[in-house]
Order: structure tokens, then C-alpha cells, then sequence
């Protein structure tokens, strides 16, 4: 009969480096031989994290050719569509997850079609399955129909059983002495329920089978649809995700222009410390959460970095600068996709760890590998409910239970993925935006964004009471003007300021003049600036500059202007740049020492006098570090074609061609020697004498003596296991000498081999390890 | 719709371009739920806030109108958070009612039980809550009424109160319409007030709130009891009274400091209902001295907090709300809210003048640079001192000067706040002085005076801030203010807001000392008026010829 090593060897090339691309762990470190290809393919680990990743339904699927093999033996796909209970619409979805199943070589097709599990599979599902009790319980084989007691049943029999039915398969004992115990009782005398201690009875498989009526499952696990979402306008969404779009960005430009000016310090541990997060929130005007979370954005994105001093500060990177000469948008898919890809939780800032520290943003603790998986599950199922749909965080974590059925995110991950992709704008109104959609099909979320960017606006409303309103999206040459000169009132489709003395001030500090802020405004106004505004910025130029400040490093001061004029102009005193800022007062720009020593050297008497007074303008440096390559996240590492394919031709070399038949392949050893397919093999004696051509391929390919790969070893006995053949196996004892014997494996589980010897009739367990060497023994 | 003429921002503001084909329609439709807070001349804007939204519940306007208005008139797409936020607000309103039970009396039942539970639960309801009846409703003591409506408001669950009104004692009161009616917009007034129960009628100073009152009076036809701020005003409600309805003298009281009359219908001032003796009120006994049918309250944002309290207890009587904006500068606005009842009628100023109802007025702020010695002066003064300083600086009278020689042959008001300054400036104008310590007799004469044109121009301390009617004032000039109150301002501005008689336009002067708090203070003010829609400009005392 057929193999999976046999099956997977009859593969094609371009089959082969899907299976690989699907299951990239069976690529890492590269396979030598399609046996040991097959014996990772098999193993528990890998197993384990192939059905980790499979919907409920290919699960479905394969509990149900579980069930059926042992019941009518390898079922065909047709038989799993009925007996999952699928309707016709739902047929194909279920062809569809055999389908995946077959493609991940979770299952295997016969020559004929019929479908087996691929060796391992069946442990690795665990126990119960399809809400069956294991087997073994009760008379598994007993002839008959179980349920034919039945129509004797005292009432409520039935009522019990149906209970049980669809599983799980084990019920409480009621109380005795009522009539629900009598009836349980009267149902475990009859075989169709069996105690499974004091408290709790169970419905043996062949009842539960029998009352399912040949069906494995009461119904197909479909993917939930989500027809009850919420649908939203197009146009709100659109609006909503371009809105937090370019909140976000401004807000992390925002964040670098403070940064750059006051970088805060980085703690100890690695992180920002709590004062000065809530100082960062409060500047930005939003909470501490979402402050949290665009340092994060902005760190991920590489635009902040620790700058590596002696005592370190978080500052803008070298990036920074070229991010924020650019449009919006392309800023914006910058930080989309930095916020894809991060492994950062930001939702966890702020809360307390097991020690009870609080922990802080940009603590390197905060990275977590399965984060970004997270983040593109939970685009991928806001992607695929219908367009508009706004999806809740429960009906995504049903999604994702349907999706991932071992491996469900935790709900309150997800409700922090959804607020964080609101934020950015990915979603709008709580449904994927265009934005968010072309950033996870991986195309150009830039462009997205700006398709629903609404178009800037030139033009703002200038106003008696000394407000400003842009009725739309400001252009960037105006939204300048507006961050120079007035302050933000409140955003949204529009934007409202107000024109204030400080914030004329400020433009007027930043070295504009009172004409060219009016002529600026005069521009952009629709209609002349109100006089009201125009006699503000007049009035404020007019007290701009009245006091003036400066940097000076020392002073003298006399009664006798003729005696200080005369040090202003003294060439020797020239090096220490003297001046006269009033006839009794000069400043130097050289220490209190050193002028006093010019001046003793002079011939002056001069006395040192307390320095209070004077003005010591520190102008911090501009600071900048390249940002650290971002490590990229390990979870998305698939292998691309090409390294798959590299590993299948490897393969290839060591492996006979793939167009020779099964048996065929088992009747030839690489080394030519022909053997009797039919024949028994060579009895274990002389083995060790290099007789290895007397053994049956492959496991003696190659080498001397023993399988060359204890993998190979394991993946013959998991088919044996399965297909309950006999192998013969050679043990290695604690001193040293091999033994050979025929036995039948029944499992191989944790480093053990249980098999039966069928002529001693016992029951062996023996550690792989001990294992040299596994031969098919064919009858 | 994408050229709408509303934007509707995500802090919850209604930006309306007034230039706007639809801004009239989308005005008025918007008017029930959101409160303007500023109307300069291009956008208008409008704030919903949940007292907004409860107002327009009580209007009979539901969630869905306002989303809809929103949506339509909107040129952007509205934030959908917001449109979640109003159909939550409005929905607490009315989900708890105040009624009449025929056995147990005043009950407060609960259309969701839930609801009934948070506030029983609540440590502010408690002693204002009797016997719990059943699932949905609960016993409440009549007295408590007013206070259990100011807690529910503070814990977000407005209670709507349907327990109906005592009718009180009848009066006969009719309207003499002869010669003159109703205008339109005063007669809707009176209908939303009545229509409603009670509640607060918004009008701008000199849209004739009086007549809106005389018009509920005449309507319940019942004893009446009028509240207001003091005893020029009083003298002023009876006067209209007398003219405008069948009330003869006799049948109006006047209880004030001086007389303490009570009549059908009685006008009592603020003051004197809150004279307090060896820490009791000592006229309270006036609120029950006769079966009021309703009780009016004039100039409602200036309610002092003792006469909230009263009227907590008064919650069976009918009560009318007058005032010219619903801003305190307490505020304690939610407190009218629960206690004299829900907005029912609001018409902003522009609207009432451009129906020529009122005056267009032009406001100018004067700057004058203070000569350097006063500067000095001001400088190196105790910051409890500057604004006086900087009020009554000298300079303002040359200034004051000019713009009276500018307006000559106009009835002229000069208003301050500080009593020496006024002195100085009467004697140097050569005018009459009226401050708090002049007799109601000698106001009167003066008033009457200024009335016919006997006297142009009229010195006034903050006592003609309120409720005294100097029909042709048509130029104010303000030397001096409370503090930047933008109320006082408002009440100011109303001085001279009467229609004139030949349509001109009124004009606002406000002398302001550059470069002191003088000038923060009247920025603040101002900022007020051009949120109105004033037209404001600044000048320079310069530029008005006045020599520094």
C-alpha cells in the first residue's frame, strides 16, 4: 500500500516548494533527503505548528477523515462533505479546506482519491476528536447496531443521549435514587453509556457514531460573515481614515520638533521615562496612551532613536529630516508600515509588569514576535468582512478563533490593534479604510491615502473677533502660516484659529515682520484682513524688540564714561571684544578672569565683582543619530520560492527520480542491487557485514549499515504505526549489540517506540535513540 | 451633501458659513440643538452641547432630526463618533419623568429600570427619594422636586417633568393691543414658553422682553409674582404693565426695600428676597403669600444662588425665564436648566436687528497711550490696583471729550464703574450724574429728562447696566467696566440698541488705556461683541485729535 514518505516522493518539484512555502519550518535547516523532508513533515513539533495556523474547518476536516478511516476506512472528499453535514452551497468550502489540508500535507490522496492522514496528524489532534470519546471506550468492536437496546429505553433516554451526541462525550451522573440515575444506569447496562468514574459516564464512540447517523459533525464550521456589521458610507470612511491620517502625522511631527528641542532622557532600562511621556501628552494635547503610542509609531518608523551619549536622550534621526520634507501621505505610509511590521505592544505602556514596575514607552521589554502576525490578522479579517463593515474587537476575535482555533489572540490585543489602526487612520469609522486595504495587500498605501486626502485649501476666513477659519484641508503653505503666526482653535474637516498677541509674537520671533505676515494673510484671506487683526499685528510689532537680550561672558562698570570709552576702543583689548552697551556699562566676551588680568595688565585696578547679572545663553546643539537598522519581525520570515526550490533540487540529488513508482522505489536500492519485492527481507544476520544490498530500499540508502538518518527511522514507524504493517527494527542493547526483530509499532510519542512483538506476543517500549535501523517488512 | 454650507467639526462645533445660498435654512434648523457661542461676520459658530441637546428633547426633537440635519447640511462627512455621541445624549433625556401618581403623588418613574437603579444608587439622590413603589418607579417628596432635577442633570439623566403645574389663583389679564401688537417673534415666544410649561425665553436686549412676559401674564390669566434685579427695573415692569395690559395701578405691588406690597400681581427685586436677618431670609413668606399662578424671572443669568434655591421649592408653579444670553459667568447654567426649566424660544441679536427690531450699532475701542509719568505710575503699582489705575487714567476724559463733541445733538451715555472718575468726568462734560446713591426720584426726573431730549448727555455708574429704558440713547461710551465681564457688556450694548426713530445706527465707545490690563480687560469684551457680529474696529485716541 501507499506511503506518505511514497507520496511526497511522487511530487513534483513545484508541489515540493509549495509544501516548503507553506511550511517553512520543514525548510530550516535544509532537509538532506525527501525521507527526512518526510520525517520533519511528521513530527509533532511541526505538526503542532501547521495546524496552529489552519482554520476551523480544515480542522473540522480532518477530525472527520480521523473518524471515518477508523470507522469505513480512508474516506473520499465526497464522504467528508457528507459527513461534516455540509449543504450543497457549502460543498465547495469544504473541498476547499481538504484542499488546504492536502497542500500543508496534513493529509494525503490515495491513487484512488480517498484521503489519508498524514502519519502523526491524529496525536497531534489530541484525544477527543470531533467531540468523540477516545477510542477504547466501551466495546469499539462489538457487532451489531448499538442503538437497537434502544426501543426498550426507559423515557428520558433518549433526551440523554442527545445530550451527549454532538459531544463533549461525557455527562454528570444525577444524583441517585432519582429517575434520571435510573435511566443512566439502565443506559450503562445496556452498553450504550459507560462509567468513567463515580461522577461521570461516557458515550462510547460506536453509540455516538451510530446516533450521528454516519455523520462526524453536526455542521460545517463556516467562516463567520459578519452580516450583521454595521455598513458605513464610503465617504465617511474615507473622510474618518484621512482625518486620523493626518492627525497622526502632524502629531509626529509634532513630537520631533519637541524632541528635537528638548530630547528627553532615556532610563536606565531602556525606556522614556513617565514624566516625561506625560509631558510629551500634554503637548501634544492628546492622552498619555496615545502619546505612548506615537513614540512608539515614530521610534519604529526609525524617526527617534537613543542617541547613544554618555547620558542618552531620545532625538530625531538623520531619517527624521527626509521624512518630514515629504507630503503627507508618503509620511503617513511610512509610519503604516512601520506600525505593520513592529513587534512593539505600546497598549502595554503604563501597566505594571510582574515585578510591578510600571512600564515605560520605548522599553525594549515591549517587543513580542507574535504582535505583527496580530496586526496583519486583524486587517486581514477586517479585509475580508464586506466593504463599509465596521467590525466590533468581538467580531474579530470570533474571526480569528475561526480562523486560528488553536492559537486565539486575546480579545484585548485586539481591541488595541483596532484603536491603534483608528488612529492611524487605517481605519475610519471602524471599518478598513482604502488606505488600509492596499497597505495590507502590500500595495502603495501612500497613494491610497492621498486618493482620499481631501483637496487642500488655500483659503481662510479672517474674522473681526480675531479668529480664522480654513473651510476644508489646509495647504501646506498655509497650514504653515497658520502654525507660525496663530493658534489651532479645532480641527477637523475644517480647521478654526485664533490670532492671539503671543501667537503674533511668536511669528514675529521666528523673524517675520508685521508687513510680511499681513501681506501673507492678506493672500490667503478671503476678503481683506479686519482691522481688528491688522491693528493686532501692528500693535504687537510695536512692542516687539523694545527690550533686548544678549550674550555677554563678562563686564566692567564705572562712574567715568571717558574711562570706558577709551577700553572699547583699546586695540590691545581688542581679542577680548569689548563694547559699550551704555556709557557706564562694557561687556567682554572673554571670562571675568581673563578681562580682569587685560585690565591689571593694562595698569587698571579693577575688582572682581559678583558675576550675578550675567547672561549665559546656552543654545542647545542641533542633535542627530543615524536610526538602528529595525530587526525585522522573525514571524514573516517565509522562504521565497527561489530558496525553497534551492532546497528541493538538494533533495532531488540524494533521492531515486520521481516518476518510478512506489514499489518500485522500495525494490531498488541506490547502489543497484536488485531485491525481490516480494520476498522477505534478508534475515538480520551478516547485516553488520556490509550486506546492506540484501536490505530493502531506502533506509539502507547510502550507507553501510543502520538508516542514515534517524528521522527516517521515525517516519517509517509513524506509517507503520498508522497503517498497522510490521516493521523489522534493529535495537541497539545497553551493551552494545544490535537485536533484530519484526514487531507492529502502535505509536511513537516522546522519544518512544510502543510496538508489539506479534511472535512473543508481548508489548515493547523502547527509546528511538536505541533504534538503528527500521525496515519495511513485507509479506 | 458636498457644498453644504456646515462643517461639522470632531469637538463637537458647527462651523456656519453665513455667505452661504443654504446658511438661513441651515440656521434655523440647527437653532433647536446647538447653542451659538460666536457669530462674526462670515462663520458662525455653534457648539452641541448635552444641555443643547436636552433643550431640543424637551422641544419634542428627536435623535434622528438632529443626525439628519447634520447630515444634511454638512459639506464633509460628519465623524461618525459624534453622531453616536448626540443619539446617546439625547437618549438619557425623559428616560426618567417626574408625574402625577393619583395615589402616591409626586413619582418619579423610570422608562428603563435600569436607569432608576444608577440613580437611586447614587449618594446625590439620597434623602430626595422616598418609598421605592416598584421596579420602575419611586416616591418623591414634593419639596424635593427642584432638587432632585438639579441632581439628575449633575448624574446625565435629565428627568422630563410632566407632574403639571398648580393652576393658581385666576386674574383676569388681557393684552391692550391698541395701536401696537405683538411683534411675531415675541408672540412665538410667549406660544413655546406656554406650549412647554416652563422655561426661558432668549432674547437681545431691546427686543421687548418685557412684552413677552406681559404676553404669558396675559395668557395664564393668574396671579403673577415678577422677579427683578432692582427697583428702577420694578418701577419700569409696572409702568409697561399698566400701558400695555388691562392691569390698573392698583392691582400691581411693588415689594422692595421700600414698599412691601403684594398684589394679584407683585414685582419684587432680587435684593430683597435675599435680605437675610440674624441668618434667616426674612421675605420668604412673600413666596407663598398668595396662590401664584406664575412666576416670572427677569434677567435669569443674573439669578443670585439663594433665589435658585427658592425656586427649588417653587417647581409647582408655572415659571418664565427671561434673558439676553444664557451664558453665566457662574456657570451655572445647568442649574436654569433643571430648575426654571429648558430654552423655548431664542432668537439671535443680528436676526431680531435685520427685522429692524432693534439698532445696528458700530463698536469702536479707543487706545490711548498713557502719558509716561501715569505709566510710571502703573508700572510699580500693586497688581490689585492696576485695572483702577488704569481705568480712570486721566487722558480719558480729552478722549471722552472728543467723542461727545463728535456725537453732539446725540442723546450720549457715558458709563464707568468707579465713582471718582465718574464725578470728574460729569463736572468736566458739564452733565448730569446718576450712581447708586441718587434717589429713585431724582433717576426718574433725569431719565425723564434724557427721554425728551431736555439733556443730551448722562453720566451713569454700573447701576443703568440693567432693565432701565433710555429710549433714544444712541451713543455709549464706556470708561471703565467690571473687570472684562462680557455680560456687562452685553447689557451695555443693549442701552443704546432701541430702534431709533430715524433708523441710524448706534455707536459703542469703549476707552481703553494701552498697554495695561485695561486693554486685556476690554479684549475680552470685545471679543464678545465681534463674536455677536458686531462690526469692531480700534483706533487711536491720536487719531481722534486728542493730544497725548
Amino acid at each position: 500500500m501507499a506511503t506518505f514518505t511514497g507520496y511526497l516522493r511522487a511530487r513534483s518539484d513545484d508541489e515540493l516548494v509549495a509544501l516548503l512555502v507553506r511550511r517553512p519550518d520543514l525548510a530550516t535547516p535544509h532537509p538532506a533527503t525527501l525521507a527526512s523532508l518526510a520525517a520533519r513533515a511528521t513530527s509533532r513539533s511541526s505538526l503542532d505548528r501547521a495546524l496552529t495556523w489552519v482554520d476551523a474547518l480544515v480542522l473540522q476536516v480532518l477530525e472527520s477523515v480521523v473518524v471515518l478511516t477508523s470507522t469505513v476506512g480512508p474516506p473520499t472528499t465526497a464522504q467528508v462533505q457528507a459527513a461534516v453535514g455540509a449543504a450543497p452551497d457549502d460543498a465547495p468550502r469544504v473541498a476547499r479546506a481538504v484542499q488546504d489540508a492536502v497542500a500543508l500535507a496534513l493529509l494525503w490522496p490515495d491513487d484512488d482519491g480517498t484521503l489519508h492522514v498524514t502519519p502523526g496528524v491524529t496525536d497531534a489532534l489530541g484525544a477527543s476528536v470531533a467531540g468523540l470519546a477516545p477510542p477504547g471506550t466501551g466495546d469499539d468492536d462489538a457487532p451489531g447496531d448499538p442503538l437497537a437496546d434502544l426501543v426498550d429505553a426507559p423515557p428520558g433516554a433518549t433526551s440523554v443521549l442527545d445530550a451527549l451526541t454532538w459531544g463533549p462525550a461525557v455527562g454528570l451522573v444525577p444524583p441517585p435514587g432519582t429517575a434520571a440515575a435510573d435511566t443512566v444506569t439502565w443506559l450503562v447496562g445496556h452498553g450504550l453509556l459507560t462509567r468513567a468514574d463515580e461522577r461521570h459516564v461516557l458515550l462510547p464512540r460506536r453509540v455516538a457514531l451510530a446516533l450521528r447517523a454516519g455523520r462526524t459533525h453536526r455542521a460545517p464550521a463556516l467562516a463567520p460573515a459578519f452580516a450583521d456589521a454595521p455598513v458605513r458610507d464610503a465617504g465617511v470612511v474615507a473622510a474618518e481614515s484621512a482625518r486620523a491620517a493626518e492627525q497622526t502625522v502632524r502629531l509626529v511631527r509634532q513630537l520631533l520638533t519637541r524632541w528635537e528641542q528638548s530630547p528627553p532622557g532615556v532610563l536606565r532600562a531602556g525606556g522614556l521615562g513617565a514624566r516625561d511621556l506625560r509631558r510629551t501628552a500634554q503637548a501634544l494635547d492628546v492622552d498619555d496612551t496615545h502619546a505612548a503610542w506615537l513614540v512608539e509609531t515614530a521610534a519604529t518608523a526609525g524617526l527617534l532613536a537613543d542617541d547613544g551619549e554618555e547620558s542618552p536622550s531620545f532625538v530625531p534621526t538623520l531619517e527624521a529630516d527626509v521624512w518630514a520634507a515629504q507630503d503627507v501621505a508618503p509620511r503617513w505610509a511610512t509610519l503604516a508600515r512601520a506600525w505593520l511590521t513592529s513587534a512593539r505592544t505600546p497598549w502595554l505602556v503604563g501597566e505594571r509588569d510582574d515585578r510591578g514596575t510600571r512600564r515605560a514607552a520605548l522599553d525594549p521589554e515591549l517587543t513580542r514576535p507574535w504582535v505583527p502576525r496580530l496586526r496583519r490578522a486583524v486587517l486581514d479579517v477586517l479585509a475580508s468582512a464586506p466593504r463599509g463593515a465596521a467590525l466590533t474587537a468581538d467580531d474579530v476575535h470570533e474571526a480569528l478563533r475561526w480562523r486560528s482555533p488553536r492559537s486565539v489572540p486575546p480579545l484585548s490585543a485586539i481591541e488595541a490593534v483596532l484603536v491603534e489602526a483608528g488612529r492611524l487612520g487605517v481605519v475610519g469609522a471602524g471599518a478598513l479604510a482604502s488606505a488600509g486595504r492596499a497597505l495590507v495587500a502590500d500595495e502603495d498605501a501612500g497613494e491610497a491615502l492621498a486618493a482620499d486626502l481631501p483637496a487642500p485649501v488655500d483659503e481662510i476666513l479672517l474674522q473681526g473677533d480675531l479668529t480664522g477659519v480654513v473651510p476644508g484641508r489646509p495647504s501646506p503653505d498655509l497650514e504653515d502660516l497658520l502654525e507660525l503666526a496663530a493658534d489651532v482653535e479645532s480641527r477637523g474637516g475644517a480647521v478654526t484659529v485664533r490670532f492671539t498677541a503671543d501667537s503674533v509674537l511668536r511669528a514675529l520671533d521666528a523673524g517675520t515682520t508685521a508687513d510680511d505676515l499681513l501681506t501673507r494673510l492678506g493672500a490667503a484671506a478671503r476678503g481683506r484682513v479686519p482691522q481688528p487683526l491688522e491693528y493686532l499685528v501692528r500693535d504687537v510689532a510695536r512692542r516687539h524688540g523694545r527690550l533686548r537680550a544678549g550674550a555677554a561672558s563678562s563686564y566692567v562698570r564705572a562712574d567715568d564714561p571717558a574711562l570706558l570709552a577709551g577700553l572699547a576702543d583699546d586695540p590691545r583689548l581688542a581679542s577680548l571684544r569689548p563694547r559699550l552697551l551704555a556709557p557706564t556699562v562694557l561687556v567682554a566676551d572673554a571670562s571675568p578672569a581673563e578681562l580682569l588680568e587685560a585690565l591689571r595688565a593694562r595698569g587698571l585696578a579693577p575688582v572682581a565683582e559678583d558675576a550675578r547679572g550675567a547672561v549665559v545663553h546656552a543654545v542647545a546643539p542641533e542633535r542627530r543619530v543615524r536610526a538602528r537598522p529595525r530587526r525585522s519581525a522573525p514571524v514573516h520570515e517565509r522562504p521565497l520560492p527561489q530558496r525553497a526550490a534551492s532546497v528541493v533540487a538538494t533533495l532531488r540529488r540524494g533521492d531515486p527520480p520521481v516518476s518510478a513508482p512506489v514499489t518500485a522505489v522500495r525494490a531498488t536500492g541506490p547502489a543497484g542491487a536488485p531485491v525481490d519485492a516480494g520476498g522477505a527481507p534478508a534475515p538480520a544476520a551478516g547485516r553488520r557485514g556490509g550486506a546492506s544490498s540484501a536490505l530493502p530500499a531506502p533506509l539502507t540508502r547510502g550507507a553501510g549499515r543502520g538508516t542514515p538518518e534517524p528521522g527516517d527511522a521515525l517516519v517509517v514507524l509513524r506509517e507503520a504505526a498508522q497503517a498497522r504493517t510490521a516493521v523489522w527494527v534493529e535495537i541497539v542493547g545497553p551493551d552494545g549489540r544490535a537485536d533484530r526483530r519484526l514487531v507492529r509499532p502502535l505509536k511513537v510519542e516522546g522519544g518512544r517506540l510502543r510496538a508489539l512483538d506479534p511472535r512473543r506476543e508481548a508489548e515493547l517500549t523502547v527509546a528511538v535513540h536505541r533504534i538503528a535501523d527500521v525496515t519495511h517488512a513485507t509479506d | 451633501m458636498p457644498d453644504g454650507p456646515l462643517i461639522v467639526q470632531s469637538d463637537k462645533t458647527l462651523l456656519l458659513e453665513v455667505d452661504h445660498d443654504q446658511a438661513d435654512a441651515c440656521r434655523r434648523a440647527i437653532a433647536p440643538f446647538a447653542e451659538l457661542e460666536r457669530a462674526p461676520e462670515h462663520v458662525h459658530t455653534y457648539r452641541l452641547t448635552p444641555l443643547g441637546l436636552w433643550n431640543a428633547r424637551a422641544a419634542g426633537h428627536d435623535a434622528e432630526q438632529v443626525v439628519d440635519t447634520l447630515l444634511q447640511y454638512s459639506r464633509y462627512p460628519v465623524p461618525h463618533a459624534l453622531l453616536v455621541d448626540v443619539a446617546e445624549t439625547m437618549s438619557r433625556y425623559g428616560r426618567l419623568q417626574l408625574v402625577q401618581d393619583p395615589v402616591h403623588g409626586l413619582v418619579l418613574h423610570a422608562l428603563d429600570p435600569a436607569v432608576l437603579a444608577e440613580v437611586t444608587r447614587s449618594k446625590r439622590t439620597a434623602g430626595l427619594l422616598g418609598a421605592r413603589l416598584d421596579e420602575t418607579d419611586v416616591v418623591v417628596h414634593p419639596s424635593e422636586r427642584g432638587h432632585l432635577k438639579q441632581v439628575l442633570v449633575k448624574l446625565g439623566w435629565p428627568a422630563e417633568d410632566l407632574a403639571g403645574y398648580v393652576d393658581g389663583e385666576a386674574h383676569e389679564i388681557a393684552l391692550l393691543e391698541d395701536g401696537w401688537a405683538l411683534r411675531p417673534y415675541q408672540k412665538q415666544a410667549v406660544d413655546g414658553f406656554f406650549h412647554g410649561g416652563s422655561g426661558v425665553v432668549v432674547l437681545p436686549c431691546g427686543a421687548g422682553k418685557t412684552l413677552v412676559g406681559a404676553g404669558a401674564m396675559a395668557r395664564s390669566s393668574t396671579t403673577t409674582l415678577i422677579l427683578v434685579t432692582n427697583t428702577v427695573s420694578a418701577r419700569q415692569w409696572r409702568d409697561e404693565l399698566v400701558k400695555r395690559t388691562s392691569l390698573t395701578e392698583d392691582e400691581i405691588g411693588e415689594y422692595s426695600g421700600t414698599r412691601k406690597e403684594v398684589r394679584p400681581v407683585t414685582i419684587a427685586t432680587y435684593q430683597v428676597l435675599t435680605t437675610k436677618r440674624k441668618g434667616v431670609y426674612t421675605h420668604l413668606e412673600l413666596l407663598d403669600a398668595r396662590d401664584w399662578g406664575l412666576i416670572v424671572y427677569d434677567e435669569v443669568h443674573l439669578l443670585p444662588a439663594p433665589i435658585f434655591r427658592m425656586t427649588a421649592d417653587l417647581q409647582a408653579r408655572r415659571r418664565l425665564g427671561l434673558t439676553a444670553t444664557l451664558v453665566r459667568e457662574d456657570g451655572r447654567e445647568d442649574e436654569v436648566f433643571s430648575l426654571i426649566g429648558p430654552k423655548r424660544f431664542d432668537a439671535p441679536w443680528k436676526d431680531i436687528e435685520s427685522q429692524g427690531y432693534i439698532a445696528p450699532a458700530e463698536c469702536v475701542e479707543v487706545r490711548l497711550t498713557l502719558p509716561d509719568h501715569e505709566r510710571m505710575a502703573y508700572a510699580t503699582s500693586e497688581p490689585e490696583d492696576r485695572y483702577r489705575l488704569a481705568a480712570t487714567a486721566s487722558g480719558k476724559n480729552r478722549v471722552v471729550d472728543s467723542l461727545v463733541a463728535r456725537h453732539a445733538g446725540e442723546q450720549t451715555l457715558v458709563i464707568g464703574q468707579y465713582l471718582d472718575q465718574l464725578h470728574e468726568l460729569a463736572e468736566h462734560l458739564g452733565a448730569d450724574l446718576i450712581t447708586g446713591e441718587t434717589t429713585v426720584r431724582e433717576r426718574q426726573r433725569l431719565f425723564d429728562a434724557f427721554r425728551t431730549g431736555e439733556i443730551t448727555t448722562l453720566v451713569v455708574s454700573k447701576v443703568a447696566n440693567f432693565s432701565i429704558d433710555l429710549p433714544e440713547a444712541s451713543v455709549a461710551i464706556q470708561v471703565s467696566g467690571s473687570f472684562g465681564s462680557r455680560q456687562e457688556e452685553a447689557q451695555r450694548l443693549g442701552r443704546i440698541m432701541r430702534p431709533k426713530a430715524d433708523g441710524k445706527t448706534a455707536h459703542f465707545y469703549t476707552v481703553v488705556a494701552r498697554d495695561t490690563v485695561d486693554q486685556e480687560f476690554a479684549a475680552h469684551r470685545q471679543r464678545f461683541l465681534a463674536e455677536q457680529g458686531y462690526a469692531y474696529t480700534i483706533v487711536d485716541a491720536e487719531d481722534l485729535g486728542v493730544a497725548r
